[in-house]
């Protein structure tokens, strides 16, 4: 088990590695760079000249990129081309803000769309499944600048009861933050609910209809004991897996949410920076969704053994 | 208590979803004759109010959103159907191919999808955009392997806890081939889970279009499809406007359609015996 | 039995504001039994400047900014950057709310005959925020930063044309042009031209003789500012405390504003605002007629578009009512096809305003002897509504039996790859507060920025001339045939000119339009007050 993790680790970094390289291609590739796209309208061949001298960018491109590697492996991720500012030290704290959102939906969405989803495969065809079958479906056929605005219409224009704007700063409070974030944090739930509620309900009810569910009951094992012990670690792969994909949207997919609250996270960072072409940061902000993805998809690929024995050793 | 079902005997919300899907198939392929207006004519003020003259009523340019909604089932159906099936088709020959293969190859896709993934959608795009320009054709391709590295972390996830089962291992035993385990053995039992993920992409896709749209990559003017429309249209709601509701509306019928009868095919699998999570 | 006097009142606040006007008031004062003189004597005591209140937290929301913004002015392009620097550093020259220029740093100004050489007087007795006192060194460094062989400053090319610049005493400076330009003030007054000291190049702590200081400043989120208590101009710098938030999406930006979490917002929705009218607690204040030109331009050096007629018919069959109507509700004026507007002292009032005539615009396409479609490229990265704008023209030129083929490009990139590109595209042109700028920057054979192509060695020589003329009349004879040539033989459909709305708590005083920017010139910071 230990040789397993640390391959995986050992191969995550690889694949960060391989993340950075492949993105710093292919913002070069892409038509443009920091020079044209600062400049805008302002631009003329005399002043794009001098922008790129400036910033060194008349060097060969794999110079560059290993003077941003080297950096970056002892913990210098450089200065934003566009602003001169530090890139660790505005990502930082963006970063804390995205996790801080994406925690807080999880939090929230995780649980009871688990939950949910086995309660509506045992009770199929019922009420409750048709209910909350709907209810998500629902949910996930807005885009999430809708729900937000609704949201955004009844609970601050209307109701007052949560501000629209979502800014966090650092001298705020937890529970001040709860309150700021709760309606992003809101529309993220109703979001990624659907997928993960479904994806429960519908690998519940394929493993429910096995012959050994059918044994089990007929042996008089208890409704819970058959389904948390017996049935759920079954169904567990599939659910795990749409789980860490959702959670991956959470942190990486959720930046109309922070420009609709206002909301300071990686997201917006990493789109303005492709907007202006800004290498550091489009590396960093890749580092950090390179990261989250082979995280989450590391840590869903070890749950998924650790249900399932007969994973350790296949073949 | 379950209810019986089968394939002669759909219950009422698998029924309900078929109707509802009939129809914007009809609207689909009928739209020129029924439409009461052009899809690109402008007649009405802009996000005017249902009346009897425009039923819905207009959209951000006056034009007659019920006459949008008609049209917009062609390119809204059309392009997810195309989108989805190709990501299913790619997703799952290689999910499947990585868990029974064998560890290098499983480690070689699923790390080259994890690198995949980490690359943004907006960076990955605005590449296939800067080669091959933007056009439906690049539009569905683009669409359809972007969901696929999803898929086949879905499909791979589920294959391998069946690769390890008794199954399997007596069919490699037997000496048969990958292809016909992974499709008569692997393929038949990984089914149920990703139906149900072809009816929820299926749904994701039309807002993925217009998502796509800022960056030109969507679908062109004249052409009304549902999500773009959402997307236009869409901050009028937070004034209180109704006017992205009916395309929101006619999203939200198709995705419950969709997996209404995606459920209904689910339960096809129950036990003959009746016998189900009800005991 | 109509509240008389609680109209009055609000009357009179209007007129504080210069948003009514005397007849209007003086109306609305005799209705209510006032006589004639005691009404005009009311107005004159509320239009009189009421006396600036200090204090209180100014929170503003603004379109217009990225976290990849900088306090730089090489590198100012946006509105949330300008207004921010204009917090903290003061301009060289102002503008009235009319539009002309006024001395700010730089007190005041001369021309000898020819207006090649010019003498400016440095303002006496200001300091920076740092206790430096202002001098000639510190305004020929801030303008020195734009100029020369390796700046990167869009400004340098307005600037090209002063051919040597000193310092003739500590407080005044000598330009010399390399031709005659009667409005040369006006350049002065770029937002890129702000003033800092001699030397200065720390931009992260910005150092300036204006209203505040900077107290924070996260790029695409916030900036705070501080008053600093010792402002050189009087009646302004009245708030304690500014809060500027990037607000990009107009539906937050709008909820925010009516739901009191800020008190000023810019670049509220031509479509929606006429729902906000009847809230009492904002008030809305529209800049008409001078805001962004909204055009199409053909490239007419293009395959198709050097043919005279075609170009005709692109500008007959456009609907410009309908377009304004449609997507402007209204909050806009038709433009004539050359880039200036109607309240520029120089707009061709002799031309009639092309309207909507699908038979001219089929005549000329027939005439020019073309056929097949006709490609625009467009893109929400023009303007955000130029999507719309372009579906609207593919109607109005189906109707004149033109096939126009609308093109939706990537938002990204388009200043790069579409503009000064594609044969026929997208554009929206700031106001240029000279007809000069607007058409030696826009229409000049020498400008980078020509996006028509179009250029006319008779047309130059016509603007040349115009520069140094100094009989009004022959300069407006001049300068109306350049926009008849313009709007005749030119490549660009200039069809809108939009409003500017901004959005304001009602306690915000001190809000006006202003002919050059909105925001009061992105001045609220230092010229509003709280009631």
């Amino acid at each position: 088990m230990l040789r397993l993790i640390m391959t995986r680790v050992f191969l995550g970094c690889v694949t960060l590695f391989a993340v950075t390289l492949l993105i710093f291609a292919a913002t070069e590739i892409l038509p443009g760079d920091v020079a044209s796209a600062v400049l805008g309208q302002g631009a003329t061949p005399e002043t794009l000249a001098a922008f790129r001298i400036e910033l060194g960018l008349d060097r060969p491109a794999y110079v560059r990129y290993l003077e941003w590697l080297t950096n970056a492996l002892q913990g210098d991720l450089g200065i934003a081309m566009t602003n001169k500012r530090e890139v660790l030290a505005t990502i930082t704290p963006r970063l804390y803000n995205t996790l801080f959102l994406a925690g807080y939906a999880a939090a929230i969405a995780v649980p009871i769309a688990i939950i949910l989803g086995i309660i509506a495969a045992i009770n199929e065809g019922k009420w409750i499944d048709r209910t909350a079958n709907i209810l998500t479906l629902g949910a996930i056929s807005v885009p999430e600048f809708f729900i937000a605005y609704i949201l955004i219409l009844v609970f601050a224009t209307n109701l007052g009861w949560f501000p629209s704007l979502s800014t966090v700063y650092g001298d705020m409070g937890f529970w001040q933050k709860i309150h700021v974030v709760a309606l992003p944090a809101l529309t993220l739930t109703m979001l990624v609910m659907a997928h993960m509620l479904r994806m429960t309900r519908a690998s519940v009810l394929a493993i429910m209809s096995q012959p050994y569910i059918e044994m089990a009951f007929l042996k008089g094992l208890p409704r819970r004991r058959v389904i948390l012990r017996h049935a759920l670690p079954n169904a567990a792969a599939p659910i795990i897996s749409v789980v860490a994909l959702n959670l991956a949207y959470l942190i990486v997919g959720v930046v109309v949410i922070e420009v609709v609250f206002v909301y300071p996270g990686v997201g917006q960072y990493m789109v303005d920076g492709v907007s202006k072409r800004d290498l550091p940061v489009i590396q960093a902000c890749a580092l950090v969704f390179g990261g989250a993805f082979v995280l989450l998809n590391t840590i869903a690929d070890i749950l998924a053994i650790l249900v399932n024995p007969r994973l350790r050793h296949p073949r | 208590m379950a209810i019986q079902n089968s394939l002669k005997n759909p219950p009422i919300s698998a029924k309900i979803g078929m109707v509802i899907l009939v129809v914007f198939i009809f609207f689909a392929i009928f739209a020129p004759l029924i439409a009461p207006y052009g899809e690109a004519e402008s007649i009405g003020k802009t996000w005017a109010s249902p009346s009897a003259e425009f039923l819905l009523g207009t959209d951000n340019i006056g034009r007659d959103m019920l006459s949008r909604i008609i049209f917009g089932a062609r390119m809204t159906l059309g392009v997810a159907t195309a989108c989805t099936l190709l990501s299913f088709l790619i997703g799952i020959t290689m999910g499947l191919l990585a868990a029974v293969a064998g560890k290098a190859l499983d480690q070689i896709l699923s790390r080259f999808v994890d690198l995949m993934l980490s690359i943004p959608i907006l960076v990955f795009a605005l590449m296939i955009l800067s080669m091959f320009g933007s056009s439906l054709f690049t539009l569905i391709i683009t669409i359809g392997i972007l969901d696929s590295f999803r898929v086949f972390r879905l499909a791979r996830s589920i294959a391998i806890n069946i690769v390890v089962t008794e199954f399997v291992e007596v069919a490699r035993l037997r000496g048969e081939g990958l292809w016909w385990i992974m499709v008569r053995e692997v393929l038949p039992n990984a089914l149920p889970p990703m139906i149900a993920e072809f009816g929820l992409r299926f749904c994701f896709n039309f807002l993925f279009v217009a998502g796509l749209s800022f960056l030109g990559l969507g679908i062109q003017p004249p052409f009304a499809d549902w999500g773009g429309m959402v997307r236009e249209n869409g901050r009028a709601i937070a004034f209180g406007i109704p006017a992205p509701l009916w395309p929101a509306i006619a999203i939200g019928l198709t995705t419950i359609s969709v997996n209404m009868i995606v459920d209904w095919i689910l339960s096809i699998n129950a036990r003959p015996s009746g016998a189900s999570a009800e005991m | 039995m109509e509240d008389f006097s609680k109209k009055l009142k609000d009357a009179e606040r209007l007129a504080a504001r210069s948003g009514v006007s005397r007849r209007d008031f003086m109306q609305l004062a005799m209705m209510t039994g006032l006589s004639v003189s005691a009404a005009g004597a009311m107005f004159s005591k509320a239009e009189a400047a009421e006396t600036p209140k200090k204090g209180g937290t100014l929170r503003m929301g603004m379109e217009g900014g990225s976290a990849t913004d900088s306090l730089d002015p090489r590198t100012y392009a946006d509105s949330v950057m300008i207004a921010a620097s204009l917090a903290v550093y003061d301009s060289m020259v102002e503008f009235d709310n009319a539009g002309n220029p006024t001395g700010a740093l730089l007190e005041s100004w001369e021309a000898k005959p020819g207006a090649v050489e010019w003498i400016f007087n440095v303002r006496q007795g200001i300091k920076f925020s740092n206790g430096k006192t202002l001098d000639a060194d510190d305004i020929l460094y801030s303008i020195g930063i734009h100029r020369g062989e390796d700046t990167k400053s869009p400004a340098k090319g307005i600037l090209a044309q002063i051919a040597d610049i000193k310092a003739i005493t500590p407080s005044q400076i000598s330009v010399t042009l390399s031709s005659g330009n009667a409005d040369f003030p006006v350049i002065l007054g770029d937002y890129h031209l702000v003033v800092v000291p001699n030397g200065f190049t720390d931009w992260e702590n910005p150092v300036g003789t204006g209203a505040y200081k900077l107290a924070s400043f996260e790029p695409g989120v916030r900036l705070v500012f501080e008053n600093r208590g010792d402002y050189w101009m009087a009646g302004r710098a009245n708030f304690d405390r500014v809060e500027l938030l990037n607000i990009q999406d107009v539906a937050a930006r709008t909820a925010a504003l009516q739901s009191g979490q800020v008190d000023a917002v810019n670049r509220l929705d031509a479509r929606t605002v006429d729902l906000m009218k009847g809230n009492n607690a904002l008030s809305i204040v529209r800049t008409k007629g001078t805001g962004n030109r909204f055009c199409f331009v053909s490239r007419v050096t293009s395959p198709g578009f050097e043919n005279k007629d075609l170009r005709l018919a692109l500008k007959w069959g456009i609907d410009r009512e309908k377009i304004i109507d449609s997507v402007y509700s209204g909050y806009a004026v038709p433009g004539n096809d050359h880039t200036l507007d109607a309240f520029n002292p120089y707009y061709n009032t002799d031309m009639p305003q092309r309207a909507y005539d699908p038979d001219k615009a089929a005549y000329h396409f027939k005439k020019s002897g073309l056929s097949g479609e006709i490609t625009l490229s467009t893109s929400e990265g023009a303007w955000g509504s130029a999507v719309d704008c372009a579906q609207l023209y593919q109607e109005s030129m189906s109707k004149a039996g033109i096939t126009l083929n609308v093109k939706k490009e990537s938002a990204d990139g388009y200043w790069d790859n579409i503009w000064l590109k594609e044969p026929f595209c997208a554009v929206y042109w700031g106001r240029r507060l000279s007809a000069d700028q607007t058409f030696t920057q826009v229409y000049g054979s020498g400008s980078d920025w020509n996006d028509s192509d179009w250029r006319v060695p008779a047309f130059d020589k016509l603007v040349e001339a115009a520069r140094v003329e100094l009989d009004e009349t022959k300069r407006k004879e001049q300068y109306f045939e350049c926009q008849e040539m313009i709007a005749e033989d030119g490549g660009m459909v200039c069809f809108a000119i939009t409003d500017y709305l901004d959005g304001y708590s009602s306690k915000v005083m001190g809000v006006q339009p202003h002919a050059r920017y909105d925001m009061n010139d992105n001045r609220i910071a230092s010229k509003g007050w709280f009631a």
